[in-house]
């Protein structure tokens, strides 16, 4: 899978109030890769993440995913390509609180009666290490828990690129440090590409390439 | 599926549980009416049926009230001439002539429908008897004045009278239960009428002349001829307007039902925008989301109705039993009502999802996402 910005900018508001969040974003994420986005708060960084992920369409430029331009795809094509290709983490886990940790791994794969979902779910889990907690309820996990649920939701059907929002943020250093070491190992073994935005350097280190942006621009 | 919305509801029971009551009343207002509609509507059939006549001669004047009260038991301010019986019974196609007086007695000092006829009653009637003498008493009268066969009965009004029962007829769900059946001269005298008829119960040699035969005898001065089946057409649509404003109130409370379960829909699809939001950035499908509120709504409706159900059976089980025109009709139940009552739980709950699911559906997860 090739995620591919070309000359791309994105802008929010209008006439005077509009605000130019991403500029001229040249930029290109294949699977087995790992990379690191980092800079200031306000930079975009978490933009440029949901423009890679087909949340958000460009105001200017091109996005493709293997060629293909995302503006000439229907909703539902861009929502089948989060489903199965793309896997999203993001800082604050996002896990319902009613559901045990494999049913909220299930949720997305039941929605979409996506086949073997349960195994896969239950897979996804066992990868993270959860294996023991499938049934525990999110208050009954700890934080770095909670976030290796929500990798697993992100994983549960094989993506080829995952997109992590500060997947650590709120974790304290060694919890963060397993989790990166939990994307590292499944971006080694599995070929799975892996984009994470992150404030903390220690974070951007496990990256085999840094993006830096900065008011909006990729350096 | 269902645990998806087992689990989201869980969240909000209190909120849960005041939705599917709303539904459950709006659904038991229907099963109530469902089935005492067709209990009264079984009643009338019964006791037209009950009079065993084809067509029915009563003096004139207001042939519906005249047949009320001849199955209630009460007497009438017009009568018919004794003498016109022969004439009737010379008219062509007609088999049998019963006639018949009716009148409030009383029966060992407590107040009675008396019922005064010949032996041609049991043409019509299948008593279990060759031979009508005494008295014939209905299974509630020899209930409430502890009756048995052999014993002696005081009859009272105008004159007074003491005959012997002959048979305690056997309990037949209608009106025959509440009668003392005593010869024609004996209850003319006891009610003071003289050689006066309440009515003449006819029925035809050929089913076929029934409407000819009908109008032959309708010509006869002083009477008219009314089939029974008009009689009952005709209470049924004075019922039909009764029932009228019951469907109205009825279809109020569904539409309230359907209010309250949009207005949960819409306040659970506002609670759960970032849940949405995070479904959508994870791959879900506007039609996943919009068939997931829907499946919520309806498994809410559902339960709803489930409970209406239960309530209406319960409820008209309390309802007074004496519903329309002084007949008793007791709730009839049947699958069908269960149906029907399923099926308006099942179209609240479509109705009232589809605009909340539609909004939830619509829902951009980047703008979520953003709001985070």
């Amino acid at each position: 899978m090739i995620v591919e910005l070309q000359s791309v900018c994105k802008a929010y508001g209008q006439g005077e109030a509009r605000f130019w969040a991403i500029r001229d974003a040249d930029l290109t994420i294949r699977a087995g890769d790992f990379i690191s986005i980092v800079g200031p708060s306000g930079s975009g960084k978490s933009t440029l993440l949901h423009l890679l992920g087909c949340l958000d369409k460009p105001t200017e430029g091109t996005v493709q995913i293997d060629g293909e331009p995302i503006d000439r795809l229907a909703d539902r094509q861009l929502s089948l390509i989060r489903r199965n290709r793309i896997g999203f983490v993001f800082q604050q886990y996002y896990l319902n609180e009613c559901m045990t940790a494999l049913q909220n791994v299930l949720l997305p794969l039941e929605l979409g009666k996506v086949k073997g979902r349960k195994e896969k779910a239950a897979d996804a889990l066992e990868r993270v290490g959860l294996e023991s907690k499938v049934k525990s309820y999110p208050s009954e996990l700890s934080g770095g828990e909670q976030q290796r649920c929500a990798i697993a939701r992100a994983l549960a059907n094989c993506p080829e690129i995952v997109l992590a929002d500060e997947p650590t943020g709120c974790l304290d250093t060694e919890t963060g440090g397993r989790i990166m070491d939990t994307l590292a190992d499944l971006n080694e073994q599995r070929q799975i590409g892996i984009v994470v935005v992150t404030h903390d350097e220690r974070v951007a280190a496990y990256a085999r390439e840094q993006i830096q942006v900065c008011d909006g621009r990729i350096s | 599926m269902v645990w998806i919305i087992v689990a989201n509801v869980k969240k909000r029971k209190a909120r849960l549980v005041m939705t599917v009551v709303g539904i459950a009343i709006g659904v038991a207002t229907l099963f109530a009416l469902l089935s005492l509609s067709a209990g009264m509507e079984g009643a009338l059939d019964r006791e037209i049926g009950g009079l065993g006549a084809q067509i029915i001669l009563l003096p004139e004047g207001c042939p519906y009230e005249l047949t009320l009260a001849l199955m209630q038991g009460a007497d009438t301010l017009e009568h018919i001439p004794e003498e016109s019986l022969p004439r009737i019974r010379g008219v062509e196609n007609v088999r049998s002539a019963v006639p018949a007086v009716v009148g409030r007695v009383k029966v060992n000092g407590q107040l009675t429908s008396l019922y005064g006829t010949t032996e041609d009653v049991l043409q019509i009637k299948t008593w279990g008897i060759t031979e009508f003498t005494g008295a014939v008493v209905g299974s509630d009268v020899a209930e409430k004045l502890n009756l048995s066969r052999g014993q002696r009965i005081t009859l009272d009004l105008y004159a007074q009278e003491s005959l012997e029962v002959t048979k305690v007829l056997e309990a037949a769900g209608g009106r025959d239960d509440t009668f003392v059946f005593v010869p024609l001269a004996v209850a003319q005298k006891i009610l003071g009428l003289g050689s006066s008829l309440s009515a003449v119960l006819v029925q035809v040699a050929d089913i076929d002349e029934t409407t000819q035969t009908r109008f032959a005898l309708g010509r006869m001065a002083d009477i008219q001829a009314v089939p029974p089946s008009e009689v009952f057409d005709t209470l049924m649509g004075l019922f039909g307007s009764v029932k009228q404003t019951l469907i109205l109130i009825t279809g109020i409370a569904i539409v309230a039902g359907i209010l309250t379960t949009m207005n949960t829909m819409t306040m659970a699809v506002h609670e759960r925008k970032k849940d949405i939001g995070i479904l959508r950035a994870v791959g879900s499908t506007q039609r996943d989301v919009f068939g997931l509120f829907v499946w919520e709504s309806l498994l809410v409706s559902l339960a709803g109705g489930a409970l209406g159900i239960a309530m209406g059976y319960v409820a008209s089980q309390f309802l007074p039993r004496t519903s329309g025109f002084g007949l008793e009709a007791t709730p009839h139940f049947s699958l069908a009502y269960v149906g029907i009552c399923i099926l308006v739980a099942v179209a609240v709950g479509t109705v009232s999802a589809i605009y909340p699911a539609m909004v939830a559906a619509r829902t951009q997860p980047i703008r979520t996402l953003r709001e985070l």
